[in-house]
């Protein structure tokens, strides 16, 4: 048996034009006894940085506080909010510090970040349970369902989606996609984030 | 006249000088003592009518069975040793069952009697050193009714294990002038209700005994309910019709 | 030689052989009103080794009927090798070509009567129904099977099947208010779904790509030959005069 399977959930970030979305279901099981249907996996890190947790559960709660205490040193020693880049840096480094015990985690990072110019920029990355980043341009994928999300984010996804049209693409991915997961499901959030504000969203799913 | 034959007629697999195949051909005359036996192919369905010859008064005639199902779309009369058409129908019966479950379809009605007419030759077949499985060739006729894909069908078969379609078919010992009959009044299209009067008519000719409801059962095979033997009380009906 | 090292109480060994391997490679097929599609990948590996990129795992039985099949390759090859036997014994025992809903069902029987012993595939059957309706049939290795609008199976089948859900069947979809979905999808658009799964596949999966492979299935005089008209790399394989109409179209996909 895969950990993963363990308590079930899948997470993804799609990149958009000045935009970025992230999205998970809301399933906590326990391997296949389904226990809760409103367990929440995907966190805001700061006001333009969210963060996924998909895997073990007793983990998501962990590395969660973990990343909070973290962070907050960031904050209070750089005088600054941290930035997408480095989050994901620190991540990684949090979950390699473990390389031999792992946390049983594969997160999902997806924020906005400054560039040196003023401008903004969409930001998405994933790592693996050791901490090793993706850093993908279009989508990433974690949890029980990344199979299937990668095959319909594939044929969904295009470049430069407006909030709205990167809502309804992340959506009509995660969805279809936990449909074919027994492991997932059981309802979805997604949070779309741009520059001034984070839209937050709960979908109507499947609850089978 | 069975002088000249006492050579050849004991071994059921050996030819003749002449080329003839002694027990075979006994065997087909068997059928001419039978009971005789009908079969009207029509545009709607098929009719299948038999003589039962109810040789005594304390004999119960409906424990006399002539016509038979093989599947919901396949019925058959037969003529001759009837008690060899188990058998056959058997194995009919079969072929149609593993046809169904195998195809997930309905076998073609010359594709069954093909399988039966298969089984008719293997009177010859015997393994060396094994009790051989057959020891004669059937001595019955069939007439198999049924509609498929090409629609309604009327096959004869024989103990030679040829078979022939026909519009219209009578076997049986009063086949001659039952067939004559046939000829002169079968028309290409006739009603079903046409082809069961035509049916009780010839055999009325040729039955020694008045007609009743029972001493004759007549059958249809028919594009919506399939294969059915008609009860005494549709029976009486067709008989008053006559 | 000193560092040499004898055992002298060396276990028995037990060596077994493993009578299955996975080939890879992923197949599809979408049924329309009149015509069905059946894809798949030519690409064959064993492990991380491309073995050759050119094996077709998409089969013409008949003029109405196409198998993909995919799994173990040997396995496959010979399956097929067998069902084609059984359809020309039944062509000559019953004087026609076998519906493609017999073949489903023989599929069945022939997959079954290996329970403990099976062939290490997965088939998928398109074609076209005797009513003239495009049709689709999916089967496990041991027979167990369906008649569906449209399957994926293989190495990406959790890759294909839930966007095909998504496409084909309007899955988490609702009609725009005063709306319906078509009842329907067109030859056309199949056509590019089919196109769209495939480059999606090879794009995510290592053991999808090479060649496609799109088996075409037209009912009798189908209008949807229309669609075929500017496909490019098109060829027709019809045998028949029976009036349903065979076509191939072979495109290429990503080698890496």
């Amino acid at each position: 048996m895969s950990i993963m399977e363990y308590n079930g959930g899948s997470v993804i970030a799609m990149a958009g034009k000045d935009c970025v979305a992230i999205a998970s279901d809301l399933r906590l099981g326990n391997q296949m006894l389904s226990i809760s249907s409103n367990f929440q996996r995907v966190f805001p890190v700061t006001d333009r940085i969210y963060i996924g947790l998909p895997g073990l559960a007793t983990d998501v709660t962990t590395l969660r506080e973990r990343f909070r205490l973290r962070v907050n040193m960031y904050t209070i020693k750089e005088e600054r909010e941290i930035e997408p880049e480095a989050f994901t840096h620190l991540v990684s480094s949090t979950l390699y510090e473990h390389r031999f015990g792992p946390y049983f985690i594969s997160p999902v990072v997806a924020g906005i970040s400054k560039t040196p110019t003023g401008g903004i920029k969409p930001f998405i990355a994933a790592t693996d349970l050791i901490g090793c980043i993706n850093f993908a341009k279009d989508f990433v994928v974690s949890g029980t369902a990344s199979s299937k999300l990668f095959g319909v984010a594939e044929g969904l996804w295009e470049p430069d989606l407006g909030p709205e049209d990167l809502f309804e693409t992340i959506s009509q991915t995660l969805l279809n996609a936990v449909d074919r997961d027994a492991f997932s499901g059981w309802g979805a959030v997604v949070h779309v984030i741009t520059k001034d504000q984070v839209i937050t969203r709960k979908l109507k799913a499947r609850m089978d | 006249m069975f002088l000249t034959r006492s050579e050849y007629d004991r071994g059921v697999n050996t030819f003749s000088p002449e080329g003839r195949l002694f027990q075979v051909e006994y065997a087909i005359e068997a059928i001419k003592l039978g009971s005789t036996t009908v079969g009207i192919k029509t545009p709607d369905g098929v009719i299948l009518g038999v003589e039962k010859r109810v040789q005594s008064p304390l004999l119960e005639a409906s424990s006399i069975e002539k016509i038979m199902e093989i599947d919901n779309h396949l019925g058959c009369a037969m003529s001759g040793l009837t008690a060899d058409a188990r058998t056959m129908i058997d194995h009919a019966r079969v072929t149609a069952q593993n046809h169904a479950f195998t195809y997930d379809e309905r076998i073609k009605v010359e594709s069954v009697t093909q399988a039966v007419c298969d089984l008719a030759l293997r009177f010859g077949e015997s393994v060396h050193d094994e009790e051989a499985m057959m020891s004669r060739p059937f001595g019955v006729a069939l007439l198999i009714a049924g509609i498929d894909e090409h629609g309604p069908q009327l096959f004869h078969t024989d103990p030679s294990g040829t078979f022939v379609r026909y519009e219209a078919k009578a076997i049986g010992s009063g086949s001659e002038a039952a067939q004559s009959e046939l000829q002169d009044k079968w028309h290409k299209q006739m009603t079903l209700k046409e082809a069961q009067v035509l049916t009780l008519r010839v055999l009325k000719q040729v039955m020694e005994e008045k007609l009743d409801q029972h001493n004759v059962q007549l059958a249809q095979v028919t594009k919506d309910k399939g294969f059915e033997i008609l009860d005494e009380a549709r029976l009486q009906a067709v008989i008053e019709e006559m | 030689m000193a560092d040499m090292v004898s055992i002298p109480h060396s276990q028995p060994q037990q060596h077994q052989f493993n009578p299955y391997t996975e080939n890879g490679g992923t197949i599809l097929a979408i049924a329309g009103a009149d015509f069905s599609v059946i894809a798949g990948d030519t690409r064959q590996s064993e492990g991380y080794s491309i073995q050759t990129r050119y094996a077709p795992k998409v089969f013409r039985l008949t003029d109405k009927a196409v198998l993909a099949v995919n799994g173990f390759a040997a396995d496959g090859n010979m399956f097929v090798k067998k069902v084609r036997q059984r359809l020309e014994w039944y062509r000559h025992a019953h004087a026609k070509d076998m519906p493609i809903r017999a073949i489903a069902r023989l599929i069945q029987t022939m997959l079954y009567s290996r329970r403990f012993f099976p062939y290490y595939v997965y088939n998928i059957l398109g074609g076209i129904e005797e009513d003239g309706t495009g049709a689709v049939y999916s089967f496990d290795p041991v027979g167990s099977y369906e008649r569906e609008a449209c399957r994926a199976a293989g190495a990406a089948q959790s890759l294909v099947q839930p966007f095909l859900d998504n496409q084909i069947y309007f899955k988490n979809q609702t009609p725009a208010p005063g709306t319906s979905f078509p009842g329907h999808l067109s030859l056309s658009t199949v056509l590019s779904l089919v196109i769209d799964s495939f480059t999606s596949a090879t794009e995510r999966h290592i053991e999808v790509g090479d060649g496609l492979e799109m088996y075409i299935v037209l009912a009798k005089n189908s209008p949807s030959i229309q669609s075929l008209r500017d496909i490019r790399g098109m060829s027709e394989l019809t045998a028949t005069e029976d009036g349903e109409r065979v076509f191939v179209v072979r495109r290429d996909l990503k080698k890496d």
